[in-house]
C-alpha cells in the first residue's frame, strides 16, 4: 500500500519521474542496484520507502543480475515488481531478461540509456538497450520526462494484460532526461490505481496450489512456448494502441500508440527518430517547413514490438526515409535502420541511415538539418550510399 | 548409406561404441558420422546413439528413425521398450545377451545376432564394460567392416584415453566377441504398449510453461508427476528383504535414494517399480536383512 | 528428532532420474519431510534440477522455481520478500550444488546473507560440477581427478585444497550455519529442524558423495559420507550468529587413506599426495576439535 498521493505538477528529473511512476503504481517489490545515470531512481525510491510513503519491499541486491533474478522470483510469487538499470548493469542482466519474458512475468524496468564500455563512458548511447532486442521484452523510448512517468504507468497496464503478459523496458536518454528537470504532471495515486487495476498473475508460487515454473524442458515443448511469446508480442501491438488511447481519454495526454507522426501528411521525406533527438528534430521540422520544405518526422516509440504496418503505410506516400540511430551493429548498420528496411521490404522508397550522438555526443539542430538535407537530395537522385556518420571527424558524408 | 542405432544406458559407453564404429568405417575409406541423442540422462537411464556410414559425404543431420541395424548393449532394454521401432524390413538387431538368437523374444521375428559381451568383458577387462566387445559382434553380424578395422579403431580411440594396454585389451574383447557371435532369427510376438506422451498444442500449453499437477490422457504431468516414471527397469541387482531378520529400524527407508521403501507391519518392503538396485539399503542395514541378487527378467 | 519421527508422506516423488546410489535425492526428500508442504523450493542449474524433473514431469510436490545457475540466493530473496509483502508466512528454500555455491553463486549468496534474508540456503556438496560432467569446483578436494583436473602424466589431479565454504558463511554472522551429513541421521534431522525454526538467513551445507563423479560403488554412498566424517575430511558443527554452538566429534579418527580407498578420483594418489591431504585434514581437525588424537 502507498499513502494517498494527490495529483500534482512537479519539476523533476527523468529519474525522479521513473521512480515516482513506480510509486504511483504501488509496486510490491523493488530490487535494484545503482549505476550512473540510473542512480537517482534507486535513491528516490529508497526515500519513498524510508519515509513510509510506500511499504514496498526494497531489496538492495549486490548486483543487477541479482536484481533481475529477485524481481523474476518475486513476480513469480505474485508480486508486482520494479527495477531500473543502465549500460553495464543491463549487460550484466542480459541472461535474466530472457527468463523474465519466457516465464511471462510483466516486470517493468526503465533503462537509462548509457554507452556500454569500452571505452568506459557515462553518456547517452543506445548500445545498451538495442542488443536486448531478442530477449522478449517490450522495449520503447521516451522523449521527455512526462512521457517517462506516463510510460511507467502504461507499461504496467500493457504488460499485465492477459493477452500480453510480457515485461516492459521504457528507455530514457542518459542525462538528457535522467538528470534534467522539467515540468511533469503527475496523476493521483487513486487515478493510477483505477487505471492499471490489480495485478492478476497467470501463475504463482503458492503452497496452496503448487506449480512448477521454469523446469528443465526438452525439445518437445519449447517451440510451442516460443510461439506463445511471439503471439503475445504481436498482441502487444493492439494492447499498446488501446492503452495509449485509454490513457489519453483518462489523463488527456495522447501518445498515439507505437509511433507518433509529426507533420507527415504531405511530407516528401520523413526522418524516423528515437528518444530525445525527437524533440530537437521537431524544432528542425518546424524551421524547414517555414522554409517551405515538405519534411516530416516519425517518432518511433516502440522497438519491440516493431510498428511494421504503421511504417509501411507512411512509406507509401513519401519519397525518401531517413532513420536515426544512436547505436551501430558493426558490419551492418544502425539497429533501427536494419529493422525499418526489413519492415519496408518490397517497397520502392530509398531508406538512409544516420548515425549520430554515439558515446553521448550532443546531437544538435545542425546535425538534424544535415540529415534532412541528405534526404531531400535522395528524393531527387539516387544516393551513393546508405549509411551516414553525422559529425564524425575524418568521415565525409 | 546404412544407419545404426545403439541402445544403452547412461554410463555404459554406447556413445563411445557408436563413435568407434564410425572410426572403423572411416579407416576403411568410408565416410561416417556418429552422434548421441544428448539428453540429460544420468547414469543408468536409457540412452541412444547413432552412426551413419556411406561412401560419400553424409549431409543429413537428423536423428536416425529407420535404422538398418539396431545394437542393444543392455539386455534389460529389450524388455521395456520396443528396440525394433523403425527398423528396416530386412534389418538386423545385435544384442548383448547370453541367449541364442532363437531364444530372444522381440516384437516381431527379425534377423538377430547375439553375443555374451558382458561375460567376455568380465573375463578380459575384469569389468562389465561391453561397448568394445559389442563392436566385434557388429562386424561379424553385418560384415560391413572387418574385425581388423574394428581393432584398429578401438586401439586408436580407447588407447588414447585409457592407455595402450587397455586399448589392446579392449581390441581383444572385440576379437573374442567376433568369434563368439551367433547369427539367427529372433522370435516375435512380444507386445509393447508404447507409453503415451502428452504433446499439447500452443493453445493447450500452459502459459510460460507454469504447470500445476494436471491429469492428461497421457497421465499425470506437472507437480508430483515423476511418479509416472518407473525407474525399476534400470536395475540389474535387486534387493531382497528377509522379513524375519528385519528389525524395522527404518535406516533403509531413510537412505533409499528413490524413496521406494515403505514399512508394512513394521517391516521394510521395496517398491520394485522404482528401485534402481543401487544396493545402499543392503549396505546400510544393521542386521544384514537385505541381500542384493542378480535380477532375472522374463 | 530421529528417523522414526519423520512422516511417511513424501514431497519428493520416486521416478526421478538421479544416478543409482546418488544420495542427493534422499537428502532433499528427508529435508522436505521436515520443511513440510508450506515450502517453496528453488533450484539453480545442477544435477538436482535435471534429475528432479524433465518437463512435463516433476518430482516436487511443492511450488517449485528455477531461473538460472548463479543466483539462488537472489531468487529466494525475491520469493521471500514477495511473501513478506503479502504478510504470509512460507518457508523459502534454495538448494544449490557446490558449483552454484562456492564459485559462480557466492556473490549472490554473500549478498543475501549480509541482508539477512529470511530464507534457507542448502548447499549439497558433491565436490565438482557433476551436471556438466565432473569438472573441478572450489569444493573439489586436493588431488582429486575431475575432467578438468585429470590425473595426467605431468599434473595429477587438482592442485589446490577445498575451500572452506561453511566458514565463509559463518563469518557472515548469520542466525544459523550448520554442516550436515546424511550418514548421521539424528544430527542431520535436528539441524534441519533447527533451521526451520530459526528466522533470518540460514545456511545448511551437506556432503553428497557422488558415485558417478567420485567413481565408487553406488552401494557405498552413505558409507563414504560416514568415512568423510570419521576421517575429518568433512566436519559437523553448528554456528549461531558466527559463534560455534555445537560440534559433532567422531569417536575415532580414521586416516584419510581409508577414506579415499575405493574412490576412483583418488586412485592415482602417491604416498606424498596422501600425506599432503592428511596434513590439510589435520589442520582442519585441530581448528575445530582441538588436539589430534594419539596415533
Ligand atoms: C551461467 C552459467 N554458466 C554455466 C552453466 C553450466 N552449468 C550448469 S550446471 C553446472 C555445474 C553445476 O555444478 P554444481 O553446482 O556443483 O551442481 P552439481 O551438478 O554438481 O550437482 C554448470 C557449470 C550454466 N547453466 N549457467
Ligand atoms: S535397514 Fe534392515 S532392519 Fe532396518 S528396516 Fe531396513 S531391512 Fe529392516
Ligand atoms: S537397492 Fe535399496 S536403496 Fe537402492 S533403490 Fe533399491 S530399495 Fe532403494
Ligand atoms: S552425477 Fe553424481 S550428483 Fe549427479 S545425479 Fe549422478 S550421482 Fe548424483
Ligand atoms: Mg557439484
Amino acid at each position: 500500500m502507498i499513502q494517498k498521493l494527490p495529483a500534482k505538477k512537479m519539476v523533476v528529473t527523468g529519474d525522479y519521474a521513473a521512480a515516482y511512476g513506480a510509486l504511483l503504481c504501488d509496486v510490491d517489490v523493488v530490487a535494484a542496484y545503482p549505476i550512473t545515470p540510473q542512480t537517482l531512481i534507486v535513491e528516490e525510491f529508497s526515500n519513498f520507502v524510508n519515509d513510509g510513503i510506500t511499504d514496498a519491499e526494497f531489496i538492495m541486491v549486490e548486483s543487477e543480475h541479482s536484481a533481475m533474478s529477485a524481481c523474476i522470483a518475486a513476480q513469480a510469487a505474485g508480486a508486482r515488481t520494479y527495477t531500473a538499470t543502465a549500460s553495464q548493469g543491463l549487460a550484466l542482466m542480459h541472461e535474466m531478461l530472457f527468463i523474465a519474458s519466457a516465464l511471462r512475468l510483466p516486470i517493468v524496468m526503465p533503462v537509462v540509456n548509457r554507452t556500454v564500455a569500452a571505452p568506459i563512458g557515462i553518456w547517452c548511447e543506445h548500445n545498451d538497450s538495442m542488443p536486448q532486442r531478442d530477449t522478449g521484452w517490450i522495449q520503447m523510448a521516451c522523449e521527455d520526462n512526462q512521457e517517462v512517468l506516463d510510460m511507467i504507468i502504461m507499461a504496467y497496464k500493457i504488460g499485465e494484460r492477459k493477452d500480453v503478459l510480457l515485461p516492459v523496458m521504457p528507455c530514457l536518454d542518459a542525462f538528457i532526461l535522467s538528470h534534467t528537470v522539467e515540468p511533469v504532471d503527475a496523476p493521483s495515486s487513486d487515478e493510477v490505481a483505477d487505471f492499471i487495476g490489480k495485478y492478476e498473475p497467470h501463475a504463482m508460487l503458492d503452497p496452496d496450489n503448487p506449480m512448477a515454473i521454469g523446469t528443465f524442458t526438452p525439445p518437445e515443448y519449447i517451440q510451442e512456448l516460443r510461439y506463445q511469446n511471439h503471439v503475445a508480442m504481436e498482441n502487444a501491438k493492439k494492447a499498446i494502441k488501446e492503452v495509449t488511447k485509454e490513457f489519453a481519454d483518462e489523463f488527456g495526454r495522447d501518445y498515439h500508440g507505437l509511433i507518433e507522426e509529426y507533420k507527415c501528411d504531405d511530407a516528401e521525406v520523413v526522418l524516423i527518430t528515437v528518444g530525445t533527438v525527437t524533440g530537437t528534430a521537431r524544432e528542425v521540422v518546424d524551421k524547414l517547413r517555414q522554409q517551405g520544405k515538405k519534411v516530416g518526422l516519425i517518432k518511433l516509440r516502440f522497438y519491440r514490438p516493431f510498428p511494421r504496418e504503421e511504417l509501411r503505410s507512411i512509406a507509401e506516400n513519401v519519397e525518401a526515409i531517413g532513420v536515426y540511430d544512436r547505436a551501430i551493429s558493426y558490419g551492418s548498420g544502425g539497429p533501427l535502420f536494419i529493422e525499418t528496411r526489413n519492415a519496408l521490404y518490397g517497397m520502392d522508397v530509398p531508406v538512409l541511415n544516420f548515425l549520430a550522438g554515439l558515446g553521448g555526443r550532443d546531437v544538435v539542430t545542425g546535425d538534424v538539418e544535415k540529415m534532412y538535407e541528405i534526404l531531400m537530395k535522395a528524393k531527387d537522385s539516387k544516393p551513393d550510399k546508405e549509411i551516414y556518420w553525422i559529425g564524425t571527424r575524418g568521415v565525409s558524408i | 548409406m546404412y544407419e545404426i542405432r545403439f541402445h544403452g544406458r547412461g554410463g555404459q559407453g554406447g556413445r563411445m561404441a557408436a563413435e568407434a564404429y564410425a572410426l572403423a568405417a572411416f579407416l576403411e575409406g568410408s565416410y561416417a558420422v556418429s552422434f548421441p541423442f544428448f539428453g540429460a540422462e544420468r547414469r543408468g537411464a536409457p540412452v541412444r546413439a547413432f552412426t551413419r556410414v556411406d561412401d560419400k559425404k553424409i549431409r543429413i543431420k537428423t536423428q536416425v528413425y529407420e535404422p538398418d541395424y539396431v545394437v542393444v548393449l543392455d539386455e534389460t532394454l529389450i524388455e521395456t521398450e520396443d528396440v525394433l521401432e523403425g527398423l528396416k524390413e530386412d534389418g538386423m538387431v545385435i544384442i548383448n545377451t547370453a541367449k541364442k538368437p532363437e531364444e530372444v523374444r522381440l516384437s516381431k521375428p527379425v534377423k538377430c545376432a547375439t553375443v555374451d559381451a558382458t561375460s567376455i568383458a568380465l573375463e578380459i577387462l575384469g569389468r562389465p564394460i561391453t561397448n568394445t566387445a559389442i563392436l566385434g559382434a557388429i562386424a561379424k553380424a553385418t560384415g560391413r567392416v572387418s574385425i581388423d578395422s574394428i581393432e584398429k579403431a578401438i586401439i586408436e580411440k580407447f588407447g588414447a584415453r585409457l592407455g595402450k594396454e587397455a586399448g589392446e585389451k579392449n581390441a581383444k574383447a572385440a576379437r573374442v566377441a567376433y568369434e563368439k557371435t551367433l547369427v539367427g532369427v529372433a522370435q516375435g510376438g512380444k507386445a509393447f504398449v508404447p507409453r503415451k506422451k502428452w504433446l499439447p498444442t500452443v493453445e493447450e500449453m500452459p502459459i510460460g510453461g507454469a504447470t500445476p499437477a494436471m491429469e492428461t490422457d497421457a497421465g499425470l504431468v506437472g507437480i508430483g508427476s515423476f511418479i509416472e516414471n518407473k525407474t525399476g527397469d534400470w536395475r540389474t541387482f535387486m534387493p531382497i528383504i528377509d522379513k524375519e531378520k528385519c528389525i524395522g529400524c527404518k535406516f533403509c527407508w531413510f537412505y533409499c535414494p528413490e524413496g521406494c521403501i515403505s514399512m508394512e507391519d513394521g517391516k521394510a518392503s521395496v517398491d520394485y517399480d522404482y528401485c534402481k538396485g543401487c544396493g545402499i539399503c543392503a549396505n546400510e542395514c544393521p542386521v544384514n536383512a537385505i541381500e542384493m541378487k542378480r535380477e532375472v527378467r522374463t | 528428532m530421529n528417523i522414526k519421527d519423520l512422516p511417511e508422506e513424501s514431497l519428493f516423488t520416486p521416478g526421478h532420474t538421479a544416478c543409482a546410489g546418488c544420495p542427493a535425492p534422499a537428502i532433499v526428500r528427508n529435508m522436505m519431510k521436515i520443511f513440510g508442504k508450506d515450502t517453496i523450493v528453488y533450484t539453480p542449474a545442477n544435477c538436482l534440477l535435471v534429475f528432479s524433473g524433465t518437463y512435463p514431469y516433476l518430482a516436487w510436490r511443492v511450488p517449485y522455481l528455477h531461473e538460472a545457475f548463479e543466483n539462488t540466493a537472489a531468487c529466494i530473496s525475491g520469493v521471500a520478500r514477495a511473501y513478506r509483502k503479502k504478510g504470509k508466512k512460507t518457508l523459502v528454500v534454495g538448494i544449490a550444488g557446490d558449483g552454484g555455491t562456492y564459485d559462480i553463486g557466492i556473490q549472490a549468496l554473500s549478498g543475501a546473507a549480509e541482508r539477512n534474508e529470511d530464507v534457507i540456503y542448502v548447499c549439497y556438496d558433491n565436490e565438482a560440477y557433476m551436471n556438466t560432467g565432473i569438472q573441478r569446483s572450489g569444493a573439489t578436494p586436493y588431488g582429486a581427478a575431475t575432467t578438468t583436473t585429470p590425473a595426467g602424466r605431468k599434473i595429477a589431479g587438482k592442485l589446490e585444497h577445498k575451500k572452506d565454504m561453511a566458514e565463509i558463511m559463518r563469518a557472515h554472522e548469520v542466525p544459523y550455519v550448520a554442516t550436515l551429513s546424511i550418514s548421521h541421521p539424528k544430527d542431520f534431522l535436528e539441524k534441519v529442524e533447527k533451521a526451520k525454526e530459526t528466522e533470518g538467513f540460514r545456511y545448511l551445507h551437506v556432503l553428497s558423495p557422488c558415485p558417478t563423479g567420485w567413481r565408487f560403488d553406488p552401494a557405498k554412498s552413505i558409507e563414504i559420507a560416514r568415512k568423510a566424517v570419521d576421517s575429518g575430511m568433512w566436519t559437523l558443527y553448528e554456528a549461531e550468529y558466527g559463534e560455534i554452538t555445537n560440534i559433532y566429534k567422531p569417536k575415532k579418527k580414521i586416516p584419510v587413506e581409508e577414506y579415499i580407498k575405493g574412490q576412483g578420483r583418488f586412485r592415482h594418489f602417491t604416498p606424498e599426495m596422501i600425506a599432503e591431504l592428511q596434513k590439510w585434514v589435520d589442520r582442519k581437525w585441530k581448528r575445530l576439535y582441538g588436539e589430534l588424537p594419539e596415533s
